[in-house]
């Protein structure tokens, strides 16, 4: 079994029940039908079935037969009692026989779909220009970028392994210019011996990444756990092992372990622990604070920083992207620098996270998932279901919830069992976030 | 939504007019104006008002604000997580607008006691509007060793015309961390 990139749609694979929704139509005169279809989106319009079609045109027995939906049907028995009542109006005023019909509750996926769709009442179909929506947009050389970045992933989640519970990762990336944004891991619980997280919190990520690889990775403890870091990990049982895991399990925070006991009352709260600190959201406070200092200017007119001689945000050039790189490491001599160059920043500077990728060892909990639509972040890669709250297809699907103002596309990397064992080894040497 | 019985009652205003408060300083610091108070033993303890567009951060919701003041001074004073836990679930919060999904999440994983909101939020509510993050989840969904979903009361429409106006306030005066729009607005007739 290879590493594979598998796309979580924003709709279930359901029943042919579930992928329904029931209305209520009536055939009507086609003189009428204008008219008709203009009052009924006034008074009733179809606002989550933008992609049916209003009117089905169909010839029957050689005659052209019109039918419109009039509005959703009700799960009521009778009906005729729950239609709204400018509906019912029109019902009467043109003597309308109302009948129910199954229309398709979401918009179709690729044509097969859409034929399908069309046998119940016609749709309208937009085939995808976005390549984020399908699993299909992954090149061979995108994908083994995005499998690099999920190990590095999975070797921020082993370097906060000491010993007794595993814990989520997230790292943000920046897919144009391959560079990691931030990078966090869970800290919902009070940690037993950890001397050097606590000051590296405001360690530029790219700097902490590269420690990872050059030093850590040796550290005492790790060749051990690694064997035990996912020892066949199975999504149905949430064993001591995971129950530091966040998203897996929001609500432990609060519960006493007695077996851990001890070495939170040896360390005391040095560690900070906070019970909604999951790895998404500290590493959006972490983009966002590097947004703040690379681009200190918004806001205060008076105060702009200029960090544009180093920092050509506009170039897609390789250069200006590893200079950025730097700017990053020397953020804190360059932040206060007054700048003469008057070409702002600003038209550049991306919105919050719009265009990032960020990469999560654990499907995220629904805490953590609105936090990335929030932040506008671009596709989700997780490579371990959450069965316990996972809100990206698991209990909840936030990509599929039409409402919200944002959509990402999610993504799950399947990972073959070996390769848990070896992605720490296979992750260090030739990642290219570290240049 | 429906008022329930007593929630109207004058010590409940009070709390949500403190909430209003919040919401119009971060009105008047530009920010979206969502405004909270966090209220334990009917003493205001906690307050919080959005500050997504200082920080660039879209989480830092008002709710999030006046919980890490919490969670900070009762570290602080040394109280470890069953203590605080404790604490939480004697906390009500008032909050002009319905918490969204992420904010609906994270009150279910303190574990706090009641939230009275004002206006519904029927893009990202989590009380309700989108999901119900306020109901208790259902034992058998629960894998072994897993804490269950916990619940919170929910009661909505609490002065919320007053929440209604000062977004409208706010949308009036434009929302200036908003990214440019690819194509120009529309303006209806």
């Amino acid at each position: 079994m290879q590493w594979e990139i598998l796309h979580i749609p924003a709709k279930p694979t359901s029943s042919f029940e579930q992928s329904t929704v029931d209305v209520l139509a009536s055939n009507i005169e086609p003189k009428l039908a204008n008219s008709l279809v203009r009052q009924l989106n006034q008074v009733c319009p179809l606002e989550n079935l933008r992609h049916v079609k209003r009117v089905r045109r169909r010839s029957v027995e050689g005659k052209i037969e019109l039918s419109v939906i009039l509005c959703l049907s009700s799960e009521n028995e009778n009906h005729m009692e729950d239609i709204p009542n400018d509906v019912l109006q029109l019902i009467n005023a043109h003597q309308l026989s109302p009948f129910n019909a199954k229309v398709a509750r979401y918009a179709a996926a690729s044509k097969e779909e859409w034929e399908e769709q069309c046998k119940l009442w016609p749709t309208s179909y937009h085939p995808s220009t976005n390549s984020a929506d399908g699993v299909t947009g992954f090149n061979e050389e995108e994908s083994q970028y995005v499998f690099k970045c999920m190990k590095v992933a999975f070797d921020l989640a082993k370097t906060h392994y000491h010993g007794d519970k595993v814990v989520n990762a997230a790292v943000i990336v920046d897919p144009s210019c391959r560079h990691i944004i931030a990078s966090a891991c869970d800290q919902t619980c009070p940690r037993s011996t950890l001397t050097n997280e606590t000051g590296s919190k405001l360690v530029s990520c790219i700097e902490r990444e590269a420690n990872t690889t050059s030093t850590q990775s040796d550290a005492d403890g790790l060749a051990s756990s690694k064997e035990r870091l996912f020892p066949n990990f199975s999504p149905d049982k949430c064993s001591d092992l995971y129950f530091g895991v966040s998203c897996l399990n929001p609500w432990g925070w609060a519960e006493q372990r007695p077996h851990h006991q001890h070495s939170e009352h040896q360390c005391g709260n040095n560690y900070p622990w906070h019970p909604l600190r999951h790895a998404a959201l500290i590493a959006i406070e972490k983009a966002a604070e590097r947004d703040r200092q690379l681009f200190p200017s918004i806001g205060s007119s008076k105060n702009l920083s200029i960090l544009d001689h180093d920092l050509k945000f506009a170039s897609d050039s390789s250069l200006a992207k590893r200079q950025k790189t730097q700017v990053l490491k020397n953020e804190h001599s360059l932040v206060n620098k007054d700048g003469t160059n008057s070409l702002s920043s600003e038209t550049t500077r991306p919105y919050l996270c719009t265009g990032f990728d960020i990469y999560l060892v654990w499907e995220p909990c629904a805490m953590c998932a609105m936090a990335l639509v929030h932040q506008r972040i671009q596709r989700i890669f997780y490579a371990l279901p959450n069965p316990n709250a996972g809100a990206l297809g698991s209990v909840y699907r936030l990509q599929g919830e039409k409402s919200l103002n944002h959509h990402y596309s999610v993504f799950r990397i399947l990972i073959p069992e070996k390769a848990l064992y070896q992605v720490e080894s296979n992750g260090s040497d030739d990642c290219p976030l570290q240049n | 939504m429906a008022l329930s019985v007593g929630a109207d009652s004058p010590s409940t205003l009070k709390f949500m007019e403190l909430a209003l408060d919040q919401a119009k300083f971060a009105l008047d610091n530009l920010e979206i104006p969502v405004g909270c108070v966090i209220v334990e033993d009917g003493k205001v303890i906690s307050s919080g008002s959005n500050r997504t567009t200082v920080t660039r951060n879209a989480t830092r919701h008002a709710e999030m604000e006046a919980i890490d003041i919490l969670l900070e001074k009762w570290q602080k004073i040394g109280l470890d997580q069953s203590q605080i836990a404790e604490k939480f679930s004697r906390c009500d919060l008032y909050v002009t607008c319905e918490p969204c999904i992420m904010c609906a999440t994270a009150l279910s994983i303190l574990g706090i006691r009641e939230v009275f909101y004002g206006c519904a939020n029927d893009k990202f509510g989590g009380c309700g509007s989108i999901l119900s993050l306020h109901k208790s989840g259902s034992k058998n969904l629960c894998r072994e060793g897993v804490l269950p979903h916990k619940g919170f009361k929910c009661t909505g429409g609490l002065m919320s015309e007053e929440a209604i106006a000062l977004f409208r306030s706010f949308y009036e005066q434009g929302n200036p961390n908003a990214p440019k729009p690819h194509r120009p607005v529309q303006v209806l007739q």
